[in-house]
């Protein structure tokens, strides 16, 4: 019995000296920082050549990687679905992008697409601080970048965008204010002739279906690339795009076939020119569940 | 006797839950205008922190000054009213003071306050308004103040719990809070009807009911 509690001694005195993040280190995956910031609790973790910056205390919920080789590819599904979606207003010449993460997006913006003006916003001061710590993320002349609520920020501007994108989304949890018909109407107004929004979501839950129905609300037009590999999905929505899913293949050729090391054409097939979803409510500023939906598989 | 506890615990266990359910709520109401930052948070809480501060010094003064039900019953009936106004003057006062207030900080205090001051002061009362009827009573209660205060908080736990994983996602936000002050409305002009304080004799009080 005494050996058996002086065991259990041992090992809690093992687990307090060697914590998860060595443990791990152990099995070739480093931590490189974790801390809380007044929004999330961050952990940028290293595996072989890819770093990722991951939000919250799970460890496989919303992450931002980079491929330290080769910064410009898309680790993720979910990003190269939404330079895809740059398909639809191919000759943007200024883009606002709200929910900056390890800076990923805009690193391929500055590499490969150096003629649009980039405005990213992103809520929480340290993530900025660590994007540009450890994710190589600066701000070019030509690019922007304001610490503000996405809603405030463009309630306040008085820019008119040719693309906003919205990649502020958690799997776990959303900012509700930022799903809703309001805000896409505010989004909208915000954006030139011919503008499009494009948004990084999962189409496994019920918020999804409540999403499309939100967007086909307040925009003429809502396209989806479902993706093939991962449960993201991305809506395009726009009142006048400068094509259809059909005529992505025509945009696509026009850019080579690619923005840096993302393959368009893979891409493109996944667009749909009406997503397959269940009736849903409209989501609004008074009637606006979009937590409780998240949570809700279909 | 038991009237006068059920009296007690109607009013506990009601406005101890649309109080959390109103602050619950409130982060609804401020994000379209303020943003969802930590800013939001820190003023919600912050806004109610004071309008308990408020109704637990007013509750307390008042039960000393008049130990009668009935003097609680008519401020919960002013509070409920105004709990159904909140849906029609929320979204033009968080419109009017977001456009003049650039600090969303600043901002979001003072519609919290300006939305929230009466009604929340008004709720926080009712606690420490029982506390000193039934200390004024004298009589052997089997409520003693922590057991108010505990009674209270389950209606709390209930508003919170049901108005954040319920109510949420089945209503929009104005009409939970129209039924919040119907239900509010309700209990407390059945306190003024039953007339609880003919049932509590207070030594030196008068009997005014």
């Amino acid at each position: 019995m005494k050996g058996n509690t002086n065991m259990g001694i041992i090992l809690l005195a093992f687990l307090w000296l060697f914590p998860a993040t060595q443990a791990m280190a152990a099995a070739g995956s480093q931590i490189l920082y974790e801390r809380d910031s007044i929004y999330h609790h961050i952990t940028i973790r290293q595996e072989g050549m890819q770093r990722c910056m991951i939000f919250g205390r799970q460890r496989d919920l919303r992450q931002t990687c980079i491929d330290l080789e080769k910064p410009d590819a898309s680790v993720f599904e979910y990003t190269a679905m939404m330079f895809a979606g740059f398909l639809f207003r191919p000759e943007a010449k200024s883009v606002c992008l709200i929910g900056l993460g390890g800076g990923y997006i805009p690193t391929v913006f500055r590499m490969h697409l150096p003629q649009v003006r980039l405005h990213s916003v992103e809520v929480d001061p340290l993530v900025e601080k660590l994007a540009s710590e450890y994710f190589g993320f600066s701000i070019p002349a030509g690019q922007k970048l304001s610490i503000d609520d996405g809603r405030q920020f463009l309630k306040k501007s008085r820019e008119r965008y040719d693309q906003i994108w919205l990649d502020a989304f958690n799997s776990d949890y959303i900012p509700s204010h930022m799903a809703t018909k309001e805000f896409l109407m505010l989004t909208r107004s915000r954006l030139t002739d011919g503008g499009i929004v494009i948004q990084n979501l999962f189409c496994n839950n019920r918020l999804y279906d409540a999403q499309i129905a939100t967007f086909r609300s307040v925009f003429a037009k809502v396209f989806v690339f479902e993706g093939q590999n991962s449960g993201s999905c991305i809506i395009v929505a726009s009142d006048r795009p400068a094509t259809d899913p059909a005529g992505l293949r025509k945009q696509a050729e026009r850019l080579g076939g690619r923005i840096g090391r993302i393959d368009l054409f893979a891409e493109i097939v996944k667009c749909k020119a009406s997503a397959a979803v269940k009736k849903a409510p409209v989501l609004t500023d008074d009637y606006n569940p979009a937590n409780l939906l998240l949570m809700q598989k279909k | 006797m038991p009237i006068v506890y059920a009296v007690f615990i109607l009013l506990l266990v009601s406005f101890g839950a649309s109080v959390m359910s109103l602050e619950i709520l409130s982060s609804n109401m401020m994000s379209p205008y303020f943003g969802g930052s930590i800013y939001i948070w820190g003023s919600i809480i912050s806004s109610f922190m004071v309008h308990f501060s408020v109704g637990y010094v007013l509750g307390g003064w008042l039960s000393r000054k008049y130990p009668q039900i009935w003097v609680l019953a008519s401020f919960l009936v002013v509070c409920s009213l105004w709990v159904l106004m909140i849906p029609v003057i929320y979204k033009p006062v968080c419109e009017y003071i977001s456009e003049g207030i650039v600090d969303v900080r600043l901002g979001s205090l003072i519609a919290m306050n300006v939305i929230f001051l009466v009604p929340i002061s008004i709720m926080a009362m009712v606690s420490p308004y029982i506390i000193g009827i039934i200390a004024a009573w004298q009589r052997q209660s089997g409520l003693s103040a922590g057991m108010i205060l505990f009674i209270s908080t389950v209606g709390s736990f209930a508003g919170t719990n049901a108005t954040a994983f319920y109510l949420i996602g089945l209503f929009p936000v104005s009409r939970i809070i129209a039924g919040v002050g119907i239900i509010c409305l309700a209990v407390s002009l059945i306190v003024l009807l039953l007339r609880i304080d003919r049932r509590i004799r207070i030594p030196g009080a008068n009997d005014c009911a």
